[in-house]
């Protein structure tokens, strides 16, 4: 609205809008005459209470008003129009001029005081001073408005600022270019374990030194160069605390360094889980050179003549290698499928399976090996049972490796129970062997990958110590659960349970 | 030879490796007796008094070779004696199959570190350097 009318302003400038109050009729014609001639915009009310309506209404440049008048008289209008439009130039014209009524007019805020009867001329001169003073007025009135919106518009933007760097996960640092706190936000103090900085502080010194030497790289040059330096640092020992800092130079607008950002990041769960995966490499690492070293060690034996291994012997380190490759190969192919399923869970094809048949057609596999060992299957499968969604391969995967446990681990002549039922919103399935059984600290470590029950009766038993670590990661990728019961000496049961949709 | 009636403990979960560096130590004039677990290897290492142990790092637990080597140099006669870690994983990769500070070499208190497969002209030699060492003592 008020741009509107600021614009009507402009537009109009060499027409000003003059409001003529008189109860004169003949001057009242005479001077709009007048004024329309010169160019100006010209309305006239015939008495007072007109002369209020139209003032207050419209916002005039200009006013003449009658002191005289016989409803309102002059001082009252020129007062009402003054207090609901300060800006327009009023003028009290009268025949019966007073120095009091000329000093009460001008106390009230009217521009001037013009004697009746007047020349056009001396109308003209007024009137011409009075709009030049009125569109200083309304361009003083402009800039204010615009100066009060500007430092409106920056106090809400700095506000925002704040509040956008405050809320920030991520610690933000800004220091000058002697190395003077400038900002920083409340996760910054987090990271460092500090209750309070004070901005215009030196803080080189309070951070710790490998951030303090990032942010002297960039001060110490002193020109500004678009280069930021990062460093990881561990804030706290034994990965409890790590972050990643990168220090970034400010410029001024004229090109010279005017401060440092620094941008502190939390990536102590990366650097966890880096460790975990270095750990893994170390595992894997050792299981892959065990095996090599005593085929190596075999072939060493047989090459070296001055040992003198016998034909007979030879055959047995040879054949006790091949034993050894195996498993290296079965171990590889473990790795391979974990990394398979890490990499390939999107590929997998979900389907609807019954895991009682999964189960059967296992068992039915493993038929010449039960009977090698003597091991009776006993079933007991409820019967609708619900399908599962899940990958056919996987499932049949995860059952091969208990089933073979459960085959493995079994004394000779032994039994495995199998029973798959509902329960709640799962399928349960329960997978009994009467095998060598774990002592409870060998039963928490049991899904590690690599771990393995290492006894006299386990020393025998082929195996790389990735099956169940595997046959967890599928379980777990189903949302399923599993659970082990086991005694010594007795045997084992694994509890697996798969969700299913109602 | 000096190494003649040497008797070495030589503990190894591996069984295979067992036998073969158990040949190899023979074929060098070594009498050696083996173990195969912690428990058995401390249990020989008191009845045998073995002259030196080389021990196997990762048993059962991933420090058993650790564990054995402070439990044998803690020992009255084990302080007198040298010993000697076996790994197949020297290089540090983030886990610790090696003494990363000093104050766990101390702990361990090995007089060496072999990586596997072992050579046995390098074992050899360091065993009769540390023969000599302990005599001097």
């Amino acid at each position: 609205m008020e741009e509107i009318k600021q614009e009507e302003i402009k537009q109009e400038e060499i027409k000003p809008k003059v409001l003529i109050v008189d109860d004169e009729r003949g001057l009242r014609i005479g001077t709009k005459r007048i004024l329309q001639s010169e160019g100006y915009i010209v309305d006239v009310a015939e008495n007072g209470t007109e002369g209020i309506e139209l003032g207050t209404k419209n916002d005039y440049d200009l006013a003449i008003i009658d002191l005289k008048m016989p409803d309102v008289d002059g001082i009252e209008v020129l007062k009402t129009i003054k207090k609901s439009r300060p800006n327009t130039i009023c003028y009290i014209a009268t025949a019966f001029a007073s120095f009091d009524t000329a000093i009460e007019a001008t106390k009230l805020g009217a521009q001037s005081y013009i004697p009746k009867p007047f020349t056009t001329e001396e109308l003209l001169k007024h009137l011409e001073t009075g709009f030049e003073k009125r569109l200083l007025i309304l361009e003083s009135e402009r800039l204010r408005k615009e100066r009060e919106e500007r430092l409106l518009e920056i106090a809400y933007e700095k506000s925002r600022l704040n509040t956008i760097v405050n809320s920030i996960a991520d610690g933000v640092i800004v220091v000058n270019k002697t190395g003077e706190l400038v900002l920083f936000n409340p996760a910054s103090l987090k990271f460092f374990e500090l209750n309070e900085i004070i901005i215009g502080e030196k803080i080189l010194g309070i951070l710790p030194g490998e951030i303090s030497d990032l942010i002297k790289k960039i001060l110490e040059t002193e020109k500004y160069e678009n280069k930021s330096y990062s460093s990881q640092v561990e804030l706290k020992p034994n990965r409890e605390l790590f972050v990643d800092v990168t220090c970034s130079p400010v410029p001024h607008p004229d090109g010279s360094l005017a401060g440092v950002v620094i941008v502190i990041n939390n990536i102590t769960e990366l650097k966890k889980l880096e460790h975990v995966k270095s750990q893994f490499v170390s595992m894997v690492a050792h299981e892959l050179k065990a095996p090599m070293a005593a085929v190596m060690g075999f072939m060493n034996l047989i090459l070296d003549d001055s040992m003198g291994i016998k034909p007979e012997q030879q055959k047995d380190y040879i054949s006790r290698s091949t034993k050894r490759l195996q498993g290296l190969i079965e171990m590889v192919n473990d790795l391979l499928d974990i990394s398979r399923m890490e990499i390939k869970k999107k590929e997998r094809e979900i389907k609807e399976l019954n895991i009682a048949e999964i189960l059967k057609s296992n068992v039915d596999f493993l038929e010449l090996e039960l009977k090698k060992k003597g091991v009776t299957v006993t079933s007991n499968f409820e019967a609708d049972l619900p399908p599962v969604k899940a990958d056919n391969n996987e499932i049949n995967r995860l059952y091969t490796n208990i089933l073979s446990n459960a085959l493995k681990y079994n004394k000779d002549n032994g039994t495995i129970d199998i029973s798959v039922y509902k329960s709640g919103s799962f399928v349960v399935s329960k997978i009994s062997d009467t095998g060598i059984g774990m002592k409870p600290a060998e039963k928490e470590k049991l899904f590690q990958e690599f771990f393995r029950v290492k006894n006299d009766q386990t020393r025998n038993i082929p195996g790389t110590g990735l099956g169940l670590a595997i046959v967890k990661r599928i379980v777990e990728s189903y949302s399923g659960k599993i659970e082990v019961e086991s005694e010594f000496g007795k045997g084992t049961t694994f509890i697996i349970k798969f969700p299913f949709k109602h | 030879m000096e190494n003649l009636n040497k008797k070495i403990l030589l503990v190894d979960d591996d069984l295979d490796l067992l036998e073969q560096n158990k040949m190899l130590l023979e074929s060098k004039g070594y009498k050696v007796v083996t173990a195969s677990n912690m428990k058995d290897a401390m249990d020989t290492f008191k009845k045998e008094k073995p002259d030196a142990c080389v021990l196997d790092l990762i048993m059962e637990e991933h420090d058993a070779g650790f564990v054995l080597s402070h439990k044998i140099k803690r020992d009255e006669y084990g302080k007198t004696i040298p010993v000697f870690l076996l790994t197949s994983a020297t290089y540090v990769t983030g886990m610790k199959f090696g003494a990363s500070t000093s104050e766990e070499q101390e702990w361990i208190h090995a007089d060496g570190w072999f990586d596997k497969p072992i050579n046995i002209e390098q074992l050899t030699t360091k065993l009769e350097e540390s023969f000599e060492e302990y005599k001097k003592k």
